[in-house]
């Protein structure tokens, strides 16, 4: 891992155009801005690896067959008290 | 075209999904016997197949919107009819959650879709799909 020491308002270049901008230093982090073209993804860590879960979880319990989950989930919602069934 | 599928064709994901980001060609499966949900297939190898439904059909007043930038990755003009699907999650005890706080949308038009990260939205990744 590259590591550098930045000052307020001091930045980082990644690549052809992507910049990471000190924007402010607080007690309770740092507020960073990120100047890239429109169709790089740029997400917090966080939220990324929370969505990357769901998808794996989501993927998994659909796996053995998709049409068996969708039968089984028809089946729960039917009986609830507030169905979502047309 | 066939009575069961929902979207005519191949959807491309051309960034993947997190996770999956190997796959790009999905097709969008759906009948009247699966209302409300639709199943979203990878075709790529080893590529993941979701159910998923509308979020409009959990919480009716489901509102997201689209940056400039992800309108342009859907190859629409704003205009276009978009289908959203958020991504059903089966959990252990048998309950299942919606995954709103990132949605597949799919623009029919161009045959694109992205699964949305909105920066700020505040949408929880574990809706309850069950209410009361």
């Amino acid at each position: 891992m590259l590591v550098f020491t930045r000052r307020l308002d001091e930045a980082i270049i990644i690549g052809d155009g992507i910049e990471v901008k000190v924007l402010r230093i607080g007690k309770d982090g740092v507020r960073l801005g990120v100047s890239a073209a429109p169709h790089v993804p740029v997400h917090r860590r966080e939220v990324y690896d929370q969505i990357r879960a769901a998808n794996a979880a989501a993927a998994a319990a659909a796996a053995a067959s998709p049409q068996q989950l969708v039968e089984r989930l028809r089946g729960r919602l039917a009986s609830a008290s507030k169905p979502l069934l047309p | 075209m066939s009575s069961n599928v929902a979207l005519d064709g191949v959807v491309t994901f051309a960034e993947g999904l997190p996770g999956f980001e190997n796959c790009r060609q999905f097709v969008v499966v759906g009948s009247l016997e699966m209302q409300p949900f639709t199943v979203v297939q990878g075709l790529d190898s080893g590529g993941p197949s979701f159910v998923a439904i509308d979020p409009r059909r959990v919480t009716g007043d489901y509102a997201t919107k689209l940056e400039r930038v992800d309108l342009a990755r859907l190859g629409s003009n704003g205009q276009d009819p978009l289908l959203w699907l958020a991504i059903v999650g089966a959990q252990e005890d048998g309950s299942a959650t919606a995954n709103l706080r990132a949605p597949l949308v799919i623009n029919p038009t161009a045959m694109r879709g992205i699964q949305l990260i909105g920066v700020d939205s505040a949408y929880p990744i574990d809706h309850p799909l069950q209410v009361g």
